[in-house]
């Protein structure tokens, strides 16, 4: 029995070498045609891979035929991927994940340079674009942000001014406030969480600037302490807004069923109050709204001093350490940054080029006590420090489950309390962050 | 006596089966309903009131042609020939010999191919994308078909199930006129299988049109798409239009109930048939 | 024409080699090397993407079995496990009285196997569409006088599994229909035929006849939909993403991989999942053995 399954292992394995030299072959060979043609500077053929399913099949060819002007020796093919973090990690175990990709966000910096290229010297970068910091690591610069987004608070002034909130609510008691305000009223949905698409959650941790009101916490100061959910710090009061609302009956009376596409335009037509969204959200919703004028922005409600409303980029854009033709993926990268209104028309953000105009979204806080940041980088040593953290306790800052199991407690699904989650997200990150920082 | 507790039998059997009916049918009929109604319409009626117009075709045109519907009906219809003929083949040949010969490590085959059923796929998923790159077939119409005839081997399984049926006294006479083994699997035993085929076209066949994860994970390509990754993208832009997901869904059921209602008679005989025994 | 003229001991040796050739090849590469690499990884701390990963013995294992959150999800399981006694029940009750005289019979059958040819997203949709609030189900509760009882069919964390697990017993049923219809047609009428004159009635026809003659396939179902019920993943993965308690192992094992990049861990405990199915088919097996 077991000579006979060792020979057919080896027999096995035989072929399987056969099969696999075969494949090799008939690889290699394209690949000699692929260096021909990439023989005279930017030419060639590359794939550029995007998380835009919804216009990679419009705006994005239409952004092709542009760039073809100027690069006509460059085809420029598109990849769309739906599940876009989940994919690609799967893909990246290849060589082959197109020539240009969004850096994603679960890949830690540290192993960065092991997929990408480097675009240039950070020092260098700096003087032409914005947000560089997120995906630099010992001075080089791996990524670009393709748009650089603010975040805060969407919601719509008409249904807070119908149910008498005629002023942006400034801390957490005076939102929970509003909420309920216009839960009283009766119209619409006072908080939407979007639970079930389950990504929405993610956006209520980029606001945790806001609420810590330093642009220190996220890189300099987290990192750094073992108290990051207990009451008075960041995370705890952040996350108690959602968990009051929920508590309060303030959110969706039905949150396994959400839709966001659908949420989207119910803000727009006064259904919904508010959702916590980037700041790209907000073109989108304006375009459904009757009137443009009621969907307004607005910081994330804070008990801090100085009320920061924080600037991160999207993600970014890099180059595969792999791909065949780096000069024309880089001339689309400079092309799609400089020259395509990707930032400000589809992402609704700010163009990360330096010096590039402000969008009419942001004009609105010109003259208010509003300030705009970056993030400060990690101190050095500790770039990437609190993902690694993050990812080894598996708490997920920007995934969706432990917010949802703070929904699931405040409706009274779950019997544990909002303290009881604080106290086992800080158990799980003072775990590892010993484990990691020894 | 009899006669009452005979028609209180029927009444049951009767009721029982239209309720069965409409539990099948009705999830269906709602969508059937909603991909004909206006988004207007969608929004303010009832699930089951029937829609206004039913000639509005106007979410089917816009699922067809922005879905690229026919792009993933073709790709899919490729995937799934060659993925039937090659597991038809390989599922028979494989079955003829074990069933047929036994050899060293006849058993140990058996079990090997029977084993693999419980291995839940999913769960494997990196290693065998780290192995399907290897051959470099990523984002090629490869991946799914070699996964299809690699991984899934209930054809296999119906195959050898069917074989006991068929007496070796054939075999046997062949081999006196002189038939050499391949003439006997290719003259005899694979047209005496021809039952236990449509069972497993109708199984692989269901198998290979509905599974979405495969293409999605190995064909990324846009103009490698298959009916069912074509119907997940209407989740993202069509979100807040049911009533356009709702016609997609349809187009990717006509299809099928179309091959249903034609083969429907080799169906039942096929699992009659080819299942048991 | 020269394969023919070999004896039938070289015929033998060519065919069973050229016939199992690619079927063995393909079944090792696509099904048990995966398996392999999964357990390699099983003892490695990878992240799944990274060039270079370290061995780290047991100490994945040691995750799974000291941390309750991991095999808490193991009791989801359990509604699917119940659900599919009943899916089998279902398919055995509609087979066995449409075997016999019933009108429309083409129809019900035809009708009752439908949905198994249906795709998972678009059932994912389907029943999404059903369970929402003011859906199918709570419009025609609200039909039949019964709209005080509708429910957050999916936010209702008592009743969310029972929900999805009736979502699956709804596409699945129909397949154990169709082989169970079958495998009765096969069995002859003058077997029926006799135990009728014996004054046999139905209920005695089914315990007598067909239960026995249709054991082995009842069995093989039997042993399929329970490592189906183990390792339920689909509908729940579509539909609610795991979130409100209906969480799956096997989705947890997705989420550990992709989410927390794990793969070490998530491959131990893709290990551990294939263990489990394993011994509960040979478990079943002995039992079964043990009947006879």
């Amino acid at each position: 029995m077991f000579v006979s399954k060792n020979k057919a292992l080896m027999g096995f394995l035989a072929l399987l070498l056969v099969l696999t030299t075969l494949a090799g072959c008939s690889k290699s060979g394209n690949g000699n045609e692929n260096a021909d043609q990439a023989g005279g500077g930017s030419t060639g053929e590359i794939t550029v891979i995007t998380q835009r399913t919804d216009i990679v099949d419009s705006v994005f060819k239409e952004y092709a035929a542009e760039f073809n002007k100027e690069h006509p020796d460059i085809k420029v093919n598109f990849q769309a991927l739906a599940d876009y973090e989940g994919q690609i990690t799967v893909r990246m175990n290849s060589d082959d994940y197109g020539d240009v990709l969004l850096i994603p966000t679960s890949i830690p910096l540290v192993d960065t340079p092991e997929f990408f290229e480097p675009l240039g010297d950070l020092a260098e970068l700096k003087k032409q674009y914005i947000g560089l910091d997120e995906r630099a690591i010992d001075g080089k610069a791996y990524g670009i942000p393709v748009a650089v987004n603010f975040s805060g608070v969407l919601y719509n002034k008409k249904v807070f001014a119908d149910a008498g909130v005629t002023t942006a609510p400034k801390t957490p008691a005076e939102f929970i406030a509003a909420l309920k305000a216009i839960k009283a009223k009766g119209d619409a949905i006072p908080l939407y969480t979007n639970y079930a698409d389950g990504w929405p959650l993610t956006q209520w941790e980029s606001v945790l600037t806001t609420v810590a009101g330093s642009v220190d916490y996220v890189n300099v100061d987290q990192p750094n302490t073992d108290d990051n959910f207990v009451p008075g710090k960041p995370h705890y009061e952040l996350y108690k807004v959602l968990y009051d609302a929920a508590k309060e009956g303030l959110i969706e009376p039905d949150p396994t069923t959400t839709n966001w596409e659908a949420s989207k335009a119910d803000l727009a037509n006064g259904k919904i109050g508010a959702m916590v969204v980037g700041s790209w959200a907000i073109g989108q919703v304006q375009a459904l709204a009757p009137n443009k004028e009621d969907i307004a922005y607005m910081p994330f409600p804070t008990n801090a001093s100085e009320v920061i409303m924080p600037l991160a980029g999207d993600y970014n854009i890099g180059i595969n350490k792999y791909s065949k033709n780096k000069e024309a993926a880089r001339a689309w990268i400079d092309w799609f940054l400089n020259k395509s209104d990707y930032a400000t028309v589809q992402a609704g953000g700010m163009s990360p080029v330096v010096g590039a105009p402000l969008p009419e979204t942001l004009k609105a806080f010109e003259g208010t006590a509003v300030k705009f940041e970056m993030q400060s980088p990690a101190k050095e040593g500790q770039e990437g420090l609190v993902d690694k953290i993050d990812k080894d306790a598996e708490i997920g800052l920007w995934q969706p489950e432990f917010k949802k199991r703070i929904i699931e407690a405040g409706i009274g699904n779950l019997k544990e309390s909002y303290d009881d989650i604080m106290r086992d997200l800080n158990e799980a990150w003072v775990k590892s962050r010993a484990k990691l920082t020894k | 006596m009899y006669r009452i507790k005979y028609a209180a039998a029927n009444f049951i059997k009767y009721a029982s089966l239209l309720l069965g009916t409409f539990a099948a049918l009705v999830p269906i009929i709602v969508v059937f309903f909603a991909s004909f109604k206006t988004n207007k319409e969608y929004g303010t009626s009832s699930p089951l009131t029937p829609p206004d117009n039913w000639l509005n075709l106007a979410n089917y045109s816009k699922a067809f042609t922005n879905g690229k519907m026919l792009l993933g009906f073709g790709n899919t219809v490729i995937i799934l020939v060659i993925s039937i003929i090659g597991a038809t083949l390989i599922g028979s040949m494989i079955a003829y010999v074990l069933n047929r010969f036994k050899f060293r490590g006849s058993k140990f085959l058996m079990g090997a191919f029977l084993l693999a059923t419980l291995i839940p796929s999913v769960t494997t998923q990196v290693a065998t994308f780290r192995i399907i790159n290897s051959l470099h077939l990523v984002d090629t119409r490869f991946a799914p078909i070699l996964l299809y005839l690699g991984t899934d081997i209930i054809a296999v399984y119906i195959f050898m199930q069917f074989l006991d049926s068929i007496s070796e006294s054939l075999d046997e006479s062949a081999m006196l006129d002189g038939a050499s083994y391949f003439t006997i699997y290719w003259k005899i035993i694979l047209p005496l299988l021809a039952p236990a085929i449509v069972t497993v076209i109708i199984v692989k066949g269901v198998n290979i049109y509905n599974d979405f994860y495969t293409p999605f994970l190995y064909m990324p390509s846009e103009d490698l798409q298959v009916l069912s990754t074509a119907l997940f993208k209407f989740k993202g832009p069509y979100g807040s239009q049911w009533e356009v997901i709702c016609a997609g869904i349809m187009i990717t059921i006509v299809p099928i109930l179309i091959v249903f209602l034609a083969l429907q008679k080799y169906i039942y005989n096929g699992f009659a048939q080819g299942s048991v025994k | 024409m020269v394969f023919k003229n070999l004896s039938y001991k070289t015929q033998r040796k060519i065919i069973i080699f050229a016939f199992s050739l690619i079927p063995v090849v393909l079944l090792f590469t696509f099904a048990y090397l995966p398996v392999f690499n999964m357990f390699k990884y099983s003892f490695t701390d990878w992240n799944g993407y990274s060039k270079h990963y370290d061995f780290v013995g047991f100490e994945n294992y040691k995750t799974i079995f000291t941390d309750s959150k991991y095999f808490s999800v193991f009791k989801v399981s359990l509604y699917y496990f119940a659900a599919t006694f009943i899916q089998m029940g279902l398919a055995l009750y509609f087979a066995t009285i449409l075997s016999f005289n019933v009108r429309f019979k083409n129809f019900f059958k035809g009708v009752l196997f439908f949905p198994y040819l249906l795709n998972g997203v678009a059932i994912g949709f389907i029943f999404l569409f059903f369970f929402r609030p003011d859906g199918t189900l709570d419009t025609i509760m609200q039909a039949l006088g019964l709209g005080a009882y509708t429910q957050g069919w999916l936010l209702n964390p008592n009743i969310i599994n029972i929900s999805l697990a009736g979502a699956s017993l709804w596409r699945y049923m129909g397949f154990n229909f169709i082989i169970f219809l079958g495998a009765i047609s096969s069995i002859g009428r003058d077997v029926y035929e006799a135990a009728e004159i014996d004054g046999a009635n139905r209920w005695h026809q089914f315990r007598h006849i067909i239960l026995p003659s249709i054991k082995n396939i009842v069995q093989l179902n039997l042993i399929l939909a329970i490592s189906g019920a183990i390792s339920a993943f689909d509908i729940p993965y579509i539909m609610t993403g795991g979130s409100n308690g209906s969480n799956t192992f096997v989705i947890q094992t997705v989420t550990t991989a992709f989410k927390y990049n794990k793969l070490g861990l998530a491959s131990a405990m893709a290990v551990v999942l294939l263990f489990i199915v394993i011994i509960v088919t040979l478990l079943q097996r002995l039992l079964i053995k043990e009947e006879k």
